[in-house]
């Protein structure tokens, strides 16, 4: 049914051709069977979009210094969700946060999906010269993928793949969001079954590559420091409650709070003295 | 009349329905703005109708990338 209807969107037949050009030029010069050519095709696209993911993948560590922060304000308007959505966004503008997450990444995929998808469909009317099975254990990527035991591996492997890339790339501190979030590949798995398993077999490449990506920019790049401004202005000494209450506290940069507690003491006293005068 | 003129609006809105039921649930992600890019595009067409609410809209989906700060950012 949504096919058809996407199917009467103007562009969706020229995007079908660039995949299947694409396709076809991968198969014929690098000389790889039609399911590889699927890989190698996946991985070209997520290699193209590697600086913007690169940038998602900093600004989601920088997300993570913050977290002890969010969660007090997550948890002071636990009962009003707009309200601490609201203030959450005045957070990150506040302290210069840009959340990871982005909407236009994502819409990227969906061109390159859908062109997939029709060009994938076109291949079983019209199965192309050449092997269009996979591994030995798929042996049509053209078939659904429950129509055949390997498909349903392949989809094991799909559910697996998408909750680890779930996991490193919804950088939303909710957690109930990011359970939801881990558990979406389950119920989707019954619709995505009747998917062709090349267009499975993208799926699992492209979270793959999420995974390893995140996997290696979190080796090769070092987290940045914890903030040093307001958190600093805390002395836990004063408010010990607040800082107990959070479990997150200890990670809280441990010599940062000194320096400006050697200079506070003066000033308080001063201020004291002047408060008593009057 | 005023149905009449808003039926594109509401064509519109089917269409981000229609979206949010397929595409944003198989590729979930969590907006930086508030209301989220799809809520914005709902309300921008309801208030402004089909065409200033789909540019709106697609101003807002240019404006939600990895280098913006995101934020609060009602339809106006």
């Amino acid at each position: 049914m949504i096919h058809l209807l996407l199917a009467s969107i103007p562009i969706i037949t020229p995007l079908e051709h660039l995949a299947r050009n694409a396709l076809d030029w991968i198969h014929t010069h690098l000389g790889l069977s039609w399911a590889w050519s699927i890989v190698a095709l996946t991985v070209i696209v997520r290699m193209l979009l590697v600086p913007l993911t690169v940038k998602q993948i900093h600004s989601m560590q920088n997300l993570q210094r913050f977290a002890p922060q969010m969660k007090e304000i997550q948890k002071k308007y636990k009962s009003d969700k707009q309200k601490q959505n609201e203030e959450l966004m005045k957070f990150y503008r506040e302290n210069q946060i840009n959340p990871a997450a982005s909407c236009l990444p994502m819409l990227a995929q969906i061109p390159v999906f859908i062109s997939l998808y029709y060009a994938l469909r076109a291949f079983a009317k019209n199965p192309p010269p050449g092997d269009l099975s996979w591994l030995h254990f798929i042996p049509n990527i053209t078939w659904h993928a429950n129509a055949f035991w390997g498909g349903y591996v392949l989809l094991v492997v799909y559910v697996a793949s998408q909750m680890a890339s779930s996991l490193y790339m919804s950088a939303t501190a909710d957690k109930t969001q990011r359970y939801l979030f881990m558990l979406m590949p389950l119920v989707f798995v019954f619709v995505i079954a009747h998917f062709p398993a090349g267009l499975v077999l993208y799926w699992v490449t492209t979270n793959l590559w999420t995974v390893g990506q995140g996997l290696i920019t979190r080796r090769l790049m070092p987290r940045p420091q914890a903030p040093e401004k307001k958190s600093s202005r805390t002395p836990p000494k004063d408010e010990p409650g607040d800082g107990g209450e959070n479990g997150a506290q200890p990670k809280q940069p441990a010599p940062k709070p000194a320096p400006a507690a050697k200079a506070a003491p003066p000033r308080r006293v001063r201020r004291k003295k002047q408060a008593g005068r009057r | 009349m005023s149905t009449i003129t808003r039926a594109p609006s509401y064509l519109g809105v089917g269409l981000v329905w229609a979206y949010r039921m397929t595409f944003g649930a198989l590729f979930p992600t969590t907006c930086k703005y508030e209301p989220s890019c799809s809520e914005y595009a709902i309300q921008a067409l309801r208030k402004h109708g089909l065409v200033r609410g789909s540019a709106m809209a697609g101003w807002r989906l240019l404006r939600c990338n990895p280098w913006s700060h995101g934020g609060h950012d009602p339809v106006r």
